[in-house]
């Protein structure tokens, strides 16, 4: 069973990165834009359970850091997004109105992305990377939360349907 | 209901977790398995990016052009009359001229000042989510071109190469909060540092405070030892605002860079810079104003008036 749901997700994943790198990269979006492949794995890790959230959060983290536009040294995206994953679906597991409702997974998805942006600031402040002024920070930060609003209900029922599909659950987003 | 946090769940997650603490560490340290192991992935992602550059290119500034609508009447009469003019064009064919102009402006730069450089077209936009402004550009080491090394656009300074890989090159643009850069004020030759403030306008703090900047002097980078990371002489944009704070110990300033970085499509790598400084030379020109034609009319009243 796990090999099978190994092997279905490492394909699944490697082709959302890929598309997040050839073709979401190439739009310059107002506000910072937003990121695909984050959106994926965190709702991934929303609606599946703590160890495969764990999972899931160090395979994006790794593919993450492997990407050339990483900011920091190899591992900082793998941390944190293994830390976030985790914790998302720590605390939405067996909650209905949270991982079985769609509002509850975007909710979750928008809080959990900032976290990870606010986690990658803080650890940059700790290795030595410059992440910018106040103001542009900021406007990153509301950028991409705004856009991972409006991009996550409009992914979540094809991410969810490779969720089922991958894990072979019954329920639907 | 949380979950019931079996031991080998929490033990699974301390393993993750000390890895990549430990991924971390050797990144630090500088272990060459890491960067090959990025530089690989570049490596298997560059066709994949040039690919999808190749088909969104007709497209990928849609998004970029919209916010810039409306900011005075007059451009958007020129976009629509443009738009209106381009609608004839085949697709592609505009995009290919589009490129060929920046690319002949990055060469009358180029050749202006001496610099051998590398011709790149941009291939895929930095990701915002690590909070930095980078390109990566279609060539890499094996076109010549290696780390630190100056990146020019069509009008000036574009960025600095941060990282090279075979086929591809991750540039740091001139707006990165991290990027700095030693200028001089062309005519006066003071000299000061600009650092990105991930705009289009960077901060100028001057080095010496017996001198002084005003609005409108033009910035051209000073150069760096053996030319790397800068060249010398390249326009880095110019002055739009002066602090004069009691408080400071030299002068500051705001700084608008001469490049466009939302419509970035070729950029060129210096490789190698001329042996002569260029000077001054590459100062753009102050726009003309257009004449506007007068006329006069000379009236002579007739000596007998008639009824």
């Amino acid at each position: 069973m796990l090999t099978r749901q190994i092997s279905l997700s490492v394909p699944v994943f490697l082709f959302i990165f890929l598309f997040q790198e050839a073709v979401v990269s190439q739009f310059k979006l107002p506000g910072g834009g937003f990121s695909l492949f984050v959106i994926f794995a965190l709702v991934w890790a929303v609606i599946s359970t703590p160890e495969i959230a764990a999972l899931t959060g160090f395979g994006a983290g790794i593919l993450m850091d492997m990407s050339g536009g990483a900011g920091g040294p190899v591992g900082q995206w793998t941390l944190i997004m293994i830390i976030v994953c985790y914790g998302v679906s720590y605390l939405g597991y067996g909650d209905g109105n949270i991982n079985g409702n769609p509002i509850g997974v975007v909710f979750f998805v928008v809080v959990a992305n900032l976290l990870t942006e606010m986690l990658f600031l803080t650890s940059s402040a700790l290795l030595g990377v410059t992440t910018g002024s106040f103001g542009q920070v900021l406007v990153t930060l509301l950028g991409n939360s705004l856009w991972t609003l409006v991009i996550t209900p409009i992914v979540l029922p094809v991410f969810s349907f490779m969720h089922n599909f991958v894990f072979e659950t019954r329920s639907a987003l | 209901m949380r979950y019931g946090g079996e031991g080998r769940t929490r033990l699974l997650l301390i393993i993750l977790i000390v890895t990549a603490l430990f991924l971390i560490t050797l990144d630090l340290r500088g272990v060459a398995v890491l960067d090959g192991a990025r530089q690989g992935t570049q490596t298997i992602l560059s066709p994949f990016q040039k690919a999808g550059n190749f088909i969104l290119s007709p497209v990928k500034n849609f998004v970029s052009d919209l916010t810039h609508l409306g900011r005075t009447r007059n451009q958007i009469e020129k976009l629509r009359a443009d738009n209106a003019k381009l609608k004839a064009d085949l697709l592609n064919r505009k995009n290919a001229d589009a490129q060929l102009k920046q690319l002949e402006s990055i060469l009358d730069l180029a050749g202006t000042a001496g610099y051998k450089v590398v011709n790149a077209k941009v291939i895929s936009q930095g990701s915002s989510q690590s909070f930095s402004q980078t390109v990566t550009i279609d060539s890499g080491s094996n076109a010549g071109i290696k780390k630190n090394m100056t990146v020019l656009s069509q009008t000036g300074i574009a960025g600095v190469v941060k990282d090279v890989y075979p086929t591809t090159a991750l540039v740091m643009l001139a707006t990165d909060p991290a990027f700095k850069i030693g200028v001089r004020i062309a005519g006066t030759q003071q000299i000061g540092i600009l650092s990105g403030r991930g705009s289009r306008s960077g901060s100028l703090q001057l080095l010496d405070n017996l001198t002084t900047v005003k609005v409108g002097d033009v910035l051209l980078a000073r150069g760096s030892v053996a030319n790397r990371p800068f060249v010398p002489g390249v326009p880095v944009g110019y002055v739009t605002a002066v602090d004069n704070s009691a408080g400071e110990i030299a002068q500051s300033g705001t700084v608008r860079y001469y490049t466009n970085f939302g419509a970035l499509g070729v950029l060129a790598v210096v490789v190698s810079a001329s042996s002569s400084n260029p000077g001054d030379a590459l100062v753009p020109p102050k726009p003309v104003p257009t004449p506007i034609p007068t006329v006069t009319v000379y009236v002579t009243p007739s000596p007998s008036p008639t009824k």
